[in-house]
């Protein structure tokens, strides 16, 4: 029981970045701009939170510099596919190679060492906010007190880009960017501006995805610390065939696959762990192979 | 002409700005860092033919993105075909002991292109039969590999010790030096890869199914009516692109290494989606952009050595060419 417990809590820790990763590649996709680029965003997010965190002391302004950082790589993503008309896979992989030499040289240049950042403060946990959460009956091994703060945010700004995108006039003009350009440009849609709105809210996301990994999971940041977590939320995106709803299972079966493996990899031993470390990308593969009908992404997506 | 001189005008020079723009913020003079960079990669005849040596695997990969780009597919799982590729060339050269000289040799490279080829097919068939983007599934397909191959290596493939590599592979497969005297040793591994690019580039441009492949990639339905079999073509020239990758790997272990160890690959598959696109997808001119990216590998340790810059700037400079040559800078007709 006490086993179950630890999975929950594990499942649900593993899911929020990729869950906050998955919000950020929806809101670009849906209106059109494919995003590769959301492994980039969120190794940059994860290393600007370290780094204000450092600075200011509060884990909260990294937090809040961790959102920018993604959404600086969301915009160079955005200005590269919309003002070049660049081929936008090309410069999603780009900016990944990007991501990940630019935290490297500055964790050398800001922090003088290689790999590993020294330690900053983290965000609260659920246990700081809400006290009496230690003390109950979830309260089993570190218990639901132990979960960062942006794990129930993380669930809650799901159901709000849900609303936005399918139930504001918002969400319809983003959508209609990514279904026919041509026709919500002639009912006076601004497509290039929206498009570059929605990639750039989307680095929000998956930059403060990324600061989840280093100043909510962990206190410091680590040389390509995502470890693919975002393809794995492309993936979730694929898989949960662009609906927000869909998204959010998909992302949900691949954290828990995650915290599943992660459980087995300390009670199985005997077994040889690159299997557990591979599991989630098995999962996600073969789930890939049981897709089915053509209910597909954005007719638009990846064309200007 | 003028056409194509003004789109790739922005690259060198984006290019040589970024390079003393970290110079400078490095502290360093302005032309200290290509000055560094030229030392590092060329300096010496030790260094030049290391970064000789680094020109095969970049080519390669290089060309199996640019032959699936013609195709209009993105194979970005050259790393995984590269590194299975490399662990079949070692295992299979292990057992090449008694076999005569000539078979003892091509048998591990037809290995690793079996098994890079084998390694594209799920991705080709998810997209056929499924709609998955190849970009996706080579991507979660390159994380399996390196965990299959750093299994396979650390239990039943490897030599015994902990060390994580497999036995050193048969002489009969081993690429001789060209020349002697040496570290290690200059083959004709990068002749060869060369030469496989420009028969690539030939094929394409004058062979019949050449035309097909490029006719299919620039319009599928176009070239389906002018019944070309596109999707048949389109598999066979993903597999095609995931043995060339395989082979670079199989190349790396029999011209340089000669087994197969743990992190095998400092990311060549991935060097070569930029080599690739820095080219415009051109076979023919793989060997610029081979030779740029080889001497910008080959020369990162000596940065961080004499000017204490990290390996990182060398993939900021790579990062900012990619996304320099993605973009478009003259207004389209359209």
């Amino acid at each position: 029981m006490a086993g179950l417990t630890t999975l929950f809590l594990l499942g649900g820790s593993q899911s929020t970045p990729l869950l906050l990763a998955c919000l950020g590649g929806l809101l670009s996709e849906s209106s059109g701009v494919i995003n590769f680029a959301l492994e980039g965003m969120m190794l940059v997010g994860a290393f600007t939170a370290v780094w204000a965190t450092h600075v200011t002391g509060s884990p909260w302004i990294g937090l809040a510099a961790g959102a920018a950082g993604g959404m600086a790589v969301a915009a160079v993503h955005g200005v590269a596919s919309l003002a070049f008309r660049a081929n936008q896979i090309v410069s999603s992989i780009a900016l990944n190679l990007l991501a990940a030499g630019l935290t490297g040289t500055l964790l050398n240049h800001v922090f003088r060492v290689y790999g590993t950042s020294p330690a900053v403060s983290k965000l609260p946990t659920l246990g700081d906010w809400i006290p009496w959460l230690e003390g109950s009956a979830l309260a089993v091994s570190g218990g639901l007190g132990s979960l960062p703060v942006l794990v129930p945010c993380a669930f809650l700004a799901s159901l709000l880009v849900w609303y936005f995108l399918l139930h504001t006039p918002w969400g319809l003009s983003i959508r209609a960017c990514g279904e026919n350009p041509m026709a919500a440009s002639s009912t006076g849609l601004k497509v290039s501006w929206i498009r570059f709105g929605a990639v750039t809210a989307g680095g929000v996301f998956a930059g403060a995805g990324g600061a989840y990994l280093s100043i909510g999971e962990l206190a410091h940041f680590v040389e390509r610390m995502t470890q693919g977590r975002g393809y794995l939320a492309v993936a979730a995106l694929i898989l949960g065939r662009w609906m927000p709803g869909g998204a959010l299972a998909a992302v949900l079966l691949f954290g828990f696959a995650e915290a599943l493996s992660q459980w087995l990899a300390v009670r199985w031993s005997q077994w040889p762990p690159q299997l557990f470390l591979a599991f989630p990308y098995l999962l996600s593969l073969t789930v890939l192979l049981f897709r089915r009908g053509r209910h597909g992404p954005p007719s638009a997506l990846g064309q200007l | 002409m003028t056409r194509i001189f003004l789109n790739w005008l922005p690259v060198p020079v984006v290019g040589v700005l970024l390079v003393v723009l970290i110079g400078w913020m490095h502290g360093a003079g302005p032309w200290h860092l290509p000055a560094a960079i030229w030392t590092g990669a060329w300096g010496t005849p030790e260094a030049a033919m290391a970064t000789l040596g680094k020109m095969s695997p970049l080519l390669l990969t290089g060309l199996a993105v640019a032959l699936a780009y013609r195709m209009g597919l993105l194979n970005i799982g050259g790393e995984g075909q590269l590194v299975l590729g490399a662990l079949a060339a070692a295992v299979t050269g292990g057992y090449c002991g008694g076999l005569p000289a000539g078979l003892g040799f091509l048998l591990p490279l037809m290995a690793g292109a079996v098994l890079g080829g084998v390694w594209a097919f799920p991705a080709v068939w998810l997209r056929q039969r499924k709609g998955v983007h190849e970009v996706l599934s080579t991507l979660l397909l390159n994380t399996i590999a390196v965990f299959l191959a750093e299994y396979l290596v650390l239990g039943p493939l490897g030599d015994g010790t902990a060390l994580g590599r497999t036995p050193a592979i048969a002489p009969q497969a081993v690429w001789p030096s060209l020349g002697a005297g040496a570290p290690a040793g200059i083959t004709a591994a990068p002749v060869v890869a060369l030469l496989i690019c420009w028969g690539a580039q030939i094929w394409l441009s004058r062979s019949v199914r050449g035309y097909e492949v490029t006719a299919s990639g620039s319009n599928a339905s176009a070239a389906e009516l002018a019944g070309i079999p596109v999707a048949s073509l389109q598999r066979r020239i993903f597999l095609l692109s995931g043995a060339l990758a395989g082979l670079a790997g199989a190349l790396e272990v029999a011209a340089v290494h000669h087994r197969f160890y743990r992190a095998f690959s400092p990311g060549y598959g991935f060097d070569g989606i930029t080599a690739a696109f820095l080219v415009g997808g051109s076979p023919g001119w793989l060997w610029l952009s081979g030779l740029v990216l080889a001497s910008l590998r080959a020369a990162d340790k000596w940065l961080q050595l004499a000017l204490g810059i990290s390996p990182g700037a060398i993939w900021i400079v790579q990062a900012v060419l990619l996304l320099t040559v993605a973009c478009r800078f003259r207004r389209s007709s359209r």
